[in-house]
């Protein structure tokens, strides 16, 4: 029996839920392999169930509150942060908490600007 | 008199055995046009890496009297690299090698983007079969509208070696005018709430996923479909080189060295498809207009699911993001990026955008396959 199909309508059709379907197919096992996959760290553990239940303490409007400065920074340091932010206009803001960030993002940013500032200085 | 003679019977038979003298005007437009495409190459740089070459091939194919095809020789082993579809399973590989699937995995739905912008193949297969091609042929004409040039050559290999020339020509084309084409479809077809809707970032692919990824897809897809098992194994191979971590010379060499040398074989070889005899023809320019037809219908399916995407997902997914869909990797993601920002200045839509972009390259090698199963002779 001849099956070869000759109305384009049909071949169009045949050939877009086939393109389709393989697709699919491939997108399920994308997410097989995301579900499987053995190195991604556990989320951190739901709440169990019989935990009592806590109410949400109520959002209080905010106060005028002195800012909190982690033990070991000294007057100076905050003085110094306090003014960077004013000479680059941040005046409309409140600096809330000041502590080591231990980010070494940071560290590379200075060291880059050195090295960017030192060679405009040439 | 003796020497007069013997001297004009020489410069006679010089001339006879001389491309002016078997020189048509058939040749002599085909140069002209493969001048206007190193014009376009050179000067305008559309795609310069590969009509460049395909200008020059086309230009060599009218020389008369060469022999290129019929004496052994480079053009003839260029010829067969072609004929018997070695090249582009190799630039599948260094386009593997290069192609970043993470985009893909992170977000799988933009996988049907790149399936709706096969529409357009579809389309146009159906618009050639209409115009009297045969089935296969038409198959090979609809391919130009996945806008992936190595595919578009496999399949006029395999299923209509007479149109090859102008098949490539048009596919490698469209794909270098890809910044002119589908802009305004994606302004006609969206709106400009719509182009500006900023996606949320995408999640961090792990290197399992990458690794795992590339095998099992080449096992799935070159089961479900034999006939491209070796484009999908070859792009699937490339990416495993990239992303195993363990070959880096392999990858190296895939995506430079070895992808240079294939391009500069396959683009003169294709060029060298073009001569007058098979290129001058009403055929050639009814394929260039189906092409575009294939071209424009990829784009704007894939813009049409990209906006049902879009309502379903409360607003979350920009439209233009499925106009990426054929596969003309990283040009039409490119694209989407460019629109977007437009819109929007704040928008950065390039890597969602390389999701259905990617997914594009692997749609169109399974319409390639299924085609090539249900249509071969």
């Amino acid at each position: 029996m001849d099956t070869q199909v000759s109305n384009p309508i049909v071949i169009m059709l045949i050939n877009m839920t086939i393109v389709f379907a393989v697709l699919f197919v491939l997108s399920l096992y994308i997410r097989l392999i995301h579900a499987i996959d053995p190195t991604v760290k556990p989320s951190p553990a739901a709440p169990k169930a019989d935990t009592p239940k806590v109410d949400a303490p109520k959002v209080l409007p905010p106060k005028a509150a002195a800012p909190s400065v982690q033990e070991g920074i000294s007057g100076e340091t905050v003085a110094a942060i306090a003014a960077a932010l004013a000479s680059v206009g941040v005046g409309f803001s409140r600096v809330k908490a000041i502590r080591v960030a231990h980010r070494p993002g940071w560290t590379c940013a200075v060291r880059s600007e050195g090295l960017t500032s030192s060679k405009k200085n040439k | 008199m003796d020497i007069l003679s013997a001297f004009v019977t020489s410069i006679q038979s010089v001339w006879l055995d001389s491309g002016f003298a078997s020189f048509t005007v058939g040749n002599f437009i085909m140069i002209l046009v493969g001048m206007v495409l190193l014009y376009m190459a050179i000067v305008k740089e559309f795609e310069p890496l590969l009509l460049a070459p395909i200008a020059f091939g086309c230009i060599m194919a009218n020389f008369p009297r060469t022999g290129f095809l019929e004496d052994p020789g480079v053009m003839q082993l260029i010829h067969y690299g072609i004929q018997f579809e070695i090249f582009p399973p190799l630039i599948f590989l260094g386009v593997g090698a290069m192609t970043d699937f993470g985009p893909l995995l992170a977000n799988p739905n933009t996988l049907f983007l790149g399936a709706a912008a096969q529409f357009g193949v579809f389309i146009s297969l159906a618009g050639a079969m209409l115009l009297g091609f045969t089935a296969q042929e038409a198959a090979a004409i609809g391919i130009i509208g996945g806008a992936d040039g190595p595919t578009a050559i496999y399949m006029a290999s395999k299923m209509a070696p007479n149109l090859l020339g102008a098949i490539a020509v048009a596919a490698y084309s469209y794909m270098s005018l890809v910044p002119l084409i589908q802009p305004p479809i994606m302004k006609l077809m969206t709106s400009k709430e719509e182009r500006a809707v900023k996606m949320d970032q995408l999640r961090s692919v792990t290197k399992f996923e990458r690794v795992v990824f590339p095998i099992s897809a080449a096992i799935i897809i070159s089961l479900l479909l034999p006939p491209v098992a070796a484009l999908i194994s070859m792009l699937m191979l490339g990416n495993l080189f990239r992303e195993s971590g363990v070959t880096d010379r392999l990858s190296d060499t895939s995506q430079n060295a070895l992808c240079n040398i294939v391009t500069i074989f396959l683009a003169t070889g294709t060029g060298m498809t073009m001569n007058a005899e098979s290129f001058l023809t009403v055929q050639t320019i009814e394929i260039i207009l189906l092409g575009l037809l294939a071209f424009a219908g990829g784009t704007a399916a894939g813009l049409l699911l990209g906006k049902v995407m879009c309502r379903l997902s409360g607003g979350k997914i920009n439209p233009l993001i499925g106009s990426a869909g054929v596969s003309a990797v990283p040009m039409a993601a490119r694209v989407s990026q460019m629109v977007g920002q437009k819109a929007n200045p704040s928008n950065f839509l390039l890597m969602h955008a390389m999701g259905p972009n990617v997914a594009g390259v692997i749609g169109t090698a399974v319409a390639a396959g299924t085609m090539m199963a249900m249509l071969a002779k």
